[in-house]
């Protein structure tokens, strides 16, 4: 047992039926950093976090939280958690201290300490000015605050957050994630899922990506960038489907990839200013005319399809 | 202390939701209400119970030398100027022409007394029994008319048991049996009772009546016919909407499970024995709470005399216990928050219906009556109504512990079958 690891996953196996969800992922995250788990709906991530959140019990593997297995020790591992739902999971017809009230005994504390948590969470969430409002009467961001703000009372060691932006308005999601830097100031360790690449780029210190239940690159954000090389991608809306013009285009010098999807060809390329006249000429040799062009630098997502050939956002 | 936390955060969330209020105190009260309205005038000192019209049919004919006659006081006390008031009473000849009365709607009740009444009491043989006929339509004013009948058969009764103490003290002291003397000894109580019943209801404050033998130190039952007939009507309201409030209650597991709250909860370091035994917690204080907002009201409101302390507080446990077992149970059988609102509309009113909570202070079929006894809603209500009788408290117990038993049994079944579904 590595005394500098928050979280420690070996070989975490997870099937619903004959669906395997998790195949046998291992990760770790040290102490006060942030670990992004990246991948498409379905890819495992939300599995992943509900077993070490104690929500499902793996069918196979280990994993300890702080020391504590999840398996033998599941008290005490969930103590050292907050766990931040994806859906908002608090009591509509309670006030926002209510509900956090409530959280914060659900956590053990009590007097002096439940009430002096309560009124430095609302800080942190900004909501001390709507305290005493109905949950059920604020807006979608609001609500993700006190979402978040439920798992913080207990200071915990761990945060595990399971896609907490999805369906939030720009200024509510730039809020969260200043908050999500701000808990790794402190020294908490964050478990962050997420399908937004940029996300996972600005917070975190490693990315594990998953696709199909299966950690498929694990590193620092650079690292991952260095798996793709130099290669740049190319979105290219054209004006009839993508499908035919394809292995053309696979023959051009400079190309490594291309692939298309609802009407979008997506080439990977070493050298843009170099390879789109020669992509255009072939275009217009096959009779295809190119609508539109999308050049993207080297990415998360390009890590993606690099990996899978597939894009990562599925939305 | 986790599992009080729950269970009180379960419990402000039913009492703020408006329509759990509706349902579990304002829905009992405003039926109840309309039906005091309907037949006692809101607002009255008096009671105003609208016209009974009903046909006396006496078959019991005794010879004129013999001076009581059973039948003919009965047939008599709804000629009384004590009911006329409310009582419009008729001969008819027989069965056949009384119930033509009933079809043709000229008469709402039928009281058919049996030949032989007289002369059977004075066998000392089974006495048949009176027949009330009601148009089915109306519920109210046939009650009446059938706790009429219903106290001075009492004292008929009564009267039974005085003729068989005379003869065994004649027996006892070698005095011959002598007719005269069991005339005389029928006729002289039968002349207390009437008097009796006529005082009764002149003025209802001020009889007494004892319908069942009471410990000492307990309250009698209600004199006022009204306020007895409203307490019997609430008290199936009131079980009807307990074994609503059990189920709906329960029914918040499903909810906080839809809306990932529960989730939520078993992510925290605590058990999941003690966030479901909050759960069920919080049921039984929200039974316990509308069993005592109700019981106050239909008090002070309807001046509803539920019976003795220590019977409404055995009965509200009975209640209580039986409410929340049938709730926990049905609910473990549901799925999903949609699938709840026709089990517990569905279930209950049928458990109701069959546990005769529709139909209190009617005659029901003898099939219909023993089916009650496998019901626990047919259970709270026969002892209710054994408090509302003033029956000793050691009755009550009796009746108490079966329904703790059902309902620690419906407990224990759905109890488990959650404890496996979330485990």
């Amino acid at each position: 047992m590595n005394d500098d690891l928050a979280i420690e996953v070996k070989e975490l196996r997870k099937s619903f039926g004959s669906l395997q969800a998790v195949r046998g992922i291992s990760f770790q995250a040290a102490k006060g950093e942030i670990l992004s788990l990246l991948g498409p709906n379905g890819a495992g991530k939300s599995t992943t976090i509900s077993m070490l959140a104690g929500l499902i019990a793996p069918d196979g593997g280990q994993a300890s939280i702080m020391g504590h297995s999840i398996t033998s020790q599941p008290h005490q591992a969930r103590a050292c958690v907050g766990v931040v739902p994806q859906d908002i999971a608090l009591y509509p017809d309670l006030s926002a201290r209510e509900n956090l009230s409530f959280w914060g005994k659900m956590y053990g504390l009590r007097g002096a300490m439940l009430k002096s948590r309560v009124e430095e969470v609302l800080q942190v969430i900004g909501l001390t000015e709507r305290q005493h409002d109905r949950v059920g009467a604020f807006s979608g961001g609001m609500k993700r605050r006190v979402n978040i703000g439920a798992a913080l009372l207990h200071t915990p060691a761990v945060i595990i957050m399971d896609e907490p932006t999805v369906g939030i308005d720009p200024q509510s999601r730039r809020y969260i994630l200043d908050n999500v830097k701000e808990l790794m100031r402190q020294g908490m360790t964050v478990l962050y899922t997420t399908h937004y690449m940029e996300e996972a780029a600005e917070l975190s210190d490693h990315i594990a990506i998953m696709d199909q239940g299966q950690i498929i690159a694990y590193g620092t954000h650079d690292e991952l960038i260095r798996l793709v090389g130099e290669q740049t991608r190319l979105d290219l809306g054209l004006s009839v489907e993508a499908e035919g013009i394809l292995p053309a285009w696979q023959e051009v010098e400079g190309v490594f990839q291309a692939t298309a999807s609802d009407g979008i060809a997506t080439v990977l390329v070493d050298d843009s200013n170099r390879v789109l006249p020669r992509l255009f000429e072939s275009a217009g040799k096959a009779g295809v005319r190119i609508n539109s062009v999308d050049i993207h630098e080297p990415n998360l997502e390009s890590v993606f399809l690099h990996l899978t050939g597939k894009a990562l956002r599925d939305d | 202390m986790k599992i009080l936390d729950i269970a009180l955060n379960d419990f402000t969330r039913s009492v703020r939701s408006l329509f759990a209020i509706g349902m579990m105190v304002v829905a009992p009260l405003v039926i109840t209400g309309l039906i005091y309205v309907a037949f006692s005038g809101a607002g009255s000192e008096n009671s105003d119970l609208p016209i009974i019209q009903v046909g006396i049919v006496n078959l019991d004919q005794v010879p004129a030398d013999v001076p009581v006659a059973l039948g003919k006081t009965l047939a008599d006390m709804y000629f009384d100027e004590s009911v006329a008031g409310y009582i419009q009473p008729k001969i008819y000849p027989g069965e056949a022409s009384v119930r033509s009365a009933i079809n043709n709607q000229e008469i709402q009740a039928a009281v058919i007394i049996p030949a032989g009444m007289t002369a059977a009491l004075m066998a000392n043989q089974s006495v048949p029994p009176v027949r009330i006929l009601q148009d089915p339509t109306l519920t109210i004013g046939p009650m009446v008319v059938k706790n009429m009948a219903q106290s001075l058969l009492d004292g008929i009764y009564g009267g039974s048991i005085a003729v068989q103490v005379h003869r065994q003290r004649f027996a006892v002291h070698g005095i011959a049996e002598n007719s005269i003397n069991l005339q005389s000894i029928i006729h002289d109580y039968e002349g207390w009772f009437t008097a009796f019943q006529r005082e009764l209801f002149h003025s209802p404050q001020a009889a007494l009546v004892l319908v069942t033998p009471q410990s000492a130190g307990e309250e009698a039952p209600s004199a006022d016919p009204m306020a007895g007939i409203l307490g019997q009507i609430m008290t199936g309201q009131m079980i009807f909407f307990a074994f609503f409030t059990g189920a709906y209650s329960m029914q918040s597991i499903l909810k906080e499970q839809e809306e990932g709250t529960l989730a939520r909860l078993f992510t925290t370091p605590t058990p999941r024995l003690t966030i479901l035994g909050g759960k069920f917690l919080a049921v039984v204080f929200t039974v316990c709470g509308q069993g005592l907002v109700l019981l106050l009201v239909g008090r002070l409101l309807f001046k509803v005399q539920w019976g003795t302390p220590t019977s409404v507080l055995l009965t509200m446990l009975g209640q209580v216990a039986s409410a929340t077992g049938l709730g926990v149970l049905l609910i473990s059988f549901v799925k999903h928050e949609r699938q709840a609102g026709p089990v517990i509309g569905g279930g209950l009113t049928a458990l109701g219906m069959l546990g005769g909570l529709f139909t209190v202070g009617m005659q029901m079929p003898e099939a219909f009556t023993r089916l009650a006894n496998f019901i626990p809603q047919g259970w709270v209500l026969h002892a209710w109504r054994l408090s509302l009788n003033g029956a000793p408290s050691a009755e009550v117990f009796t009746t108490c512990l079966i329904l703790v038993g059902m309902g620690a049994t419906m407990f224990a079944i759905g109890g488990l079958r959650f404890n496996r579904r979330f485990a």
